[in-house]
């Protein structure tokens, strides 16, 4: 079936191409809008406009950070990348893998059961927001998920060893033993007995449950794992240990990460490149620790400024911006640029234009009309 | 030091489930002094939430208070003080309702679940300023409005008559604040209060808890499992593990110059904006399920980088190394009365 979806690819998406050849995802000018319907009929009275067009590049072997605050969409976004949405307009540009190392293309072959010839030649694009059913469930196994909560997201009526191999099943036959190696093996990897496999998630603490998920994810054989909020409900010491081990795990298993979460720290730790999201839009994009240093957008400078610093003598309640007012409804956002009316620096034309992501060099973006003039604050580093 | 306003000893609440007996609060030592704020601080599970509800005797079955006084400094209306051991007091009795809610009030995490989704906010709000100083009906609803304002919510008088469903989280906690506050307690504990809130929503409740404290003269007993939020507000810091304070002292010790292993460990595996990427160094292990605590001894030992023989045999006491921290752990024990407990527990094992 691999075999048949990928020539299938080749032929619907020869027009694709992108932009640079390291690139894994090219998401371009996605939108998600949810219909808010009413009455007896579901009459449709407007939309709910969670991504309103998004642009970005996922590179390979990266960990893209996403953050923002709730309802801006962040979730959404990586939603749509492991199409459990289908997006409204845009493109989902996904590369297949050509070059493989040769422990991955020996796990494909054997586990997978890929014809060693079965992939086409890297630079090939499929447009994964036009797929549906059948032809999507490749890049099901190769773009996969974490969820925010180990408890919820685990199926308490299947052992350990059934979670971890659910998704096997799906793509084709393999023996109980087989199984029982590929999930003894991923468990060992992540830090768990394989003799655990016959318990249910309850006998797990949180930390544990979410090492399961995590080897959930890791099953099929991904090269994209989109987590969403993966570390927000463990406590601090689990945490940094799951942080660990998810890098670890990149290094081994050659993984890019979209690392969704609202947790700047968090992002800052373990994220090679930073999106920051306000209402359903992209504010800016930066490399490394720039975001930190250098924001360009005033909404990632009032970002930075809330979040505690874990030094009483660097308190700064004093000089902390105070946002006005409530986040915009992205049913009915304002007009202009959508933060404009909690921005310090708001003038005329933040009212009425839409301000578009201006590139600021060294990869860095905002989408802010006065990204290049303001001398913005960063986070305090000391 | 001035005389606290809240004084806790050897605090014991166990919860007798049918599996067993946890002890999720296992002696407890606690001072609250008027107008300043104390930080506790722990992992979930550590026992910080059943503590602060023992002040107020809301403990839910099947946990009972066993042990411990706490003892609470109450002015009376003619400026002497008396003091009362909440402990004593019944949970059913009407002294402990005139506490609650006048004297100590009480902020929780989600305050979706802690309003009532039935009555609108004000109905709320009038409800214990009347139940608490008799007013009427119409001097309750302007003390609301009043109170709203107080606590930053745009348009008040129109906000009142709203259910809590239509508010923003923000909103909603704020909402609570005001509630909280209404009847203008001496103490406010605030159980996790920001966690449910995104970051710049939580830097403006922090400063509007800090703000009315300031004009309220009121203790402020802070829960928290975020260090980054104690670090912003604490003045004094008490550390929790497994139902036990393992470490106390004032926040700039606990942050600069901390003691206890689990505080020092605890304070390596966040991870800070100012950190570099490889810093970042888990505590090994996992906190022990409920029912299979290390007991008679250290009962961090088994996750502690810093253990060495004793630690398996002897549990440490709270030890003072000023007199302003306090740190329970064996390193820090005076070395004569290790040997001493040592050679004890050799004669009784």
């Amino acid at each position: 079936m691999a075999e048949q979806s990928s020539e299938l690819g080749a032929n619907n998406h020869t027009e694709y191409r992108f932009e640079n050849i390291n690139n894994l995802i090219e998401v371009r000018g996605l939108k998600m809008h949810f219909p808010i319907t009413q009455g007896l009929f579901s009459r449709i009275v407007g939309y709910t406009k969670a991504v309103d067009d998004v642009s970005f590049d996922i590179r390979e072997g990266e960990t893209l950070g996403l953050v923002g605050e709730s309802g801006c969409g962040k979730t959404t976004v990586g939603r749509c990348i492991v199409r459990a949405y289908e997006p409204t307009a845009g493109e989902i540009l996904y590369r297949e893998s050509g070059d493989l190392t040769d422990d991955l293309k020996k796990l494909r072959i054997h586990v997978h059961h890929f014809k060693a010839d079965d992939k086409v030649s890297t630079g090939h694009a499929i447009d994964l927001a036009r797929l549906s059913g059948k032809d999507l469930l490749p890049y099901r196994r190769e773009i996969r998920m974490i969820f925010q909560d180990p408890y919820s997201s685990l199926n308490p009526r299947m052992t350990v060893f059934e979670n971890v191999t659910e998704a096997l099943k799906n793509s084709r036959w393999v023996s109980r033993s087989e199984m029982e190696n590929i999930a003894g093996e991923l468990l060992k990897r992540v830090g768990l007995r394989p003799e655990y496999m016959v318990r249910y998630p309850h006998a797990f603490s949180g930390g544990e449950r979410q090492r399961v998920v995590i080897a959930r994810a890791l099953v099929t054989n991904p090269r994209l794992i989109v987590a969403d909020e993966s570390v927000s409900a463990l406590d601090v010491s689990v945490r940094a240990q799951i942080l660990n081990l998810m890098e670890e795990l990149q290094a081994d298993y050659k993984l890019t990460y979209l690392f969704i979460s609202h947790d700047l720290s968090v992002i800052r730790h373990i994220c090679n490149r930073v999106i920051v999201m306000y209402v359903g839009k992209i504010v800016e994009i930066a490399e490394g620790l720039d975001i930190y240093t250098e924001p360009r957008h005033p909404y990632t400078e009032a970002l930075m400024s809330a979040v505690p610093i874990s030094n009483p003598r660097h308190r700064k309640r004093s000089e902390r911006i105070h946002l006005q007012g409530e986040v915009a409804d992205p049913s009915n956002p304002p007009t202009g640029c959508y933060f404009h009316p909690r921005c310090q620096y708001a003038k005329d034309i933040c009212m009425q234009q839409t301000p578009e992501l201006q590139d600021l060099g060294n990869g860095h973006f905002a989408a802010c009309h006065f990204a290049k003039e303001l001398e913005l604050r960063g986070a305090v580093m000391g | 030091m001035t005389t606290p306003l809240l004084e806790v000893t050897d605090l014991k609440i166990h919860f007798f489930t049918d599996e067993g007996v946890v002890k999720a609060v296992d002696g407890v030592d606690l001072t609250i002094e008027r107008g300043k704020t104390l930080c506790l601080v722990g992992e979930s599970g550590c026992g910080k939430s059943v503590t602060s509800r023992a002040f107020m005797q809301i403990i839910r079955k099947p946990g009972k208070l066993v042990d411990g006084s706490m003892l609470y400094r109450f002015k009376k209306d003619d400026g002497t003080d008396e003091i009362i051991d909440l402990a004593k007091l019944d949970p059913k009795g009407k002294p402990i309702r005139q506490i609650r809610g006048q004297e100590i009030a009480m902020i929780f995490q989600e305050p979706m679940t802690s309003l009532s989704l039935m009555h609108t906010v004000g109905q709320q709000i009038t409800e214990l300023i009347r139940l608490h100083t008799g007013a009427t009906k119409h001097e309750a609803r302007n003390r609301a409005i009043e109170m709203l304002q107080r606590v930053g919510i745009p348009k008040p008088d129109r906000l009142i008559d709203e259910y809590p469903f239509r508010l923003s989280g923000g909103m909603r906690q704020r909402a609570m604040i005001a509630m909280a506050l209404s009847c203008n307690p001496t103490m406010l504990i605030a159980d996790e209060p920001t966690t449910a809130l995104d970051v710049t929503t939580q830097a403006q409740i922090l400063d509007l808890m800090l703000e009315l404290q300031n004009d309220y003269g009121m203790a402020l007993l802070f829960i928290t499992h975020d260090l980054g939020v104690v670090a912003e507000i604490a003045d004094d810091v008490a550390v929790m593990y497994l139902g036990k304070i393992v470490e106390r002292s004032d926040a700039d010790t606990i942050f600069n110059n901390p003691k206890h292993p689990y505080t020092q460990a605890l304070l390596r595996s966040i991870p800070k904006i100012a950190m570099q990427r490889d810093e970042l160094e888990p505590i090994k292990g996992m906190v022990p399920s409920p029912f299979r605590r290390p007991v008679n001894i250290c009962q961090f030992q088994p996750r502690c980088n810093q253990r060495f023989e004793a630690c398996s045999r002897v549990e440490p006491v709270s030890t003072l190394i000023n007199e302003n921290h306090s740190v329970r752990c064996l390193l820090y024990e005076d070395v004569a009365a290790v040997h001493q407990a040592d050679t004890e527990a050799v004669a009784h094992g």
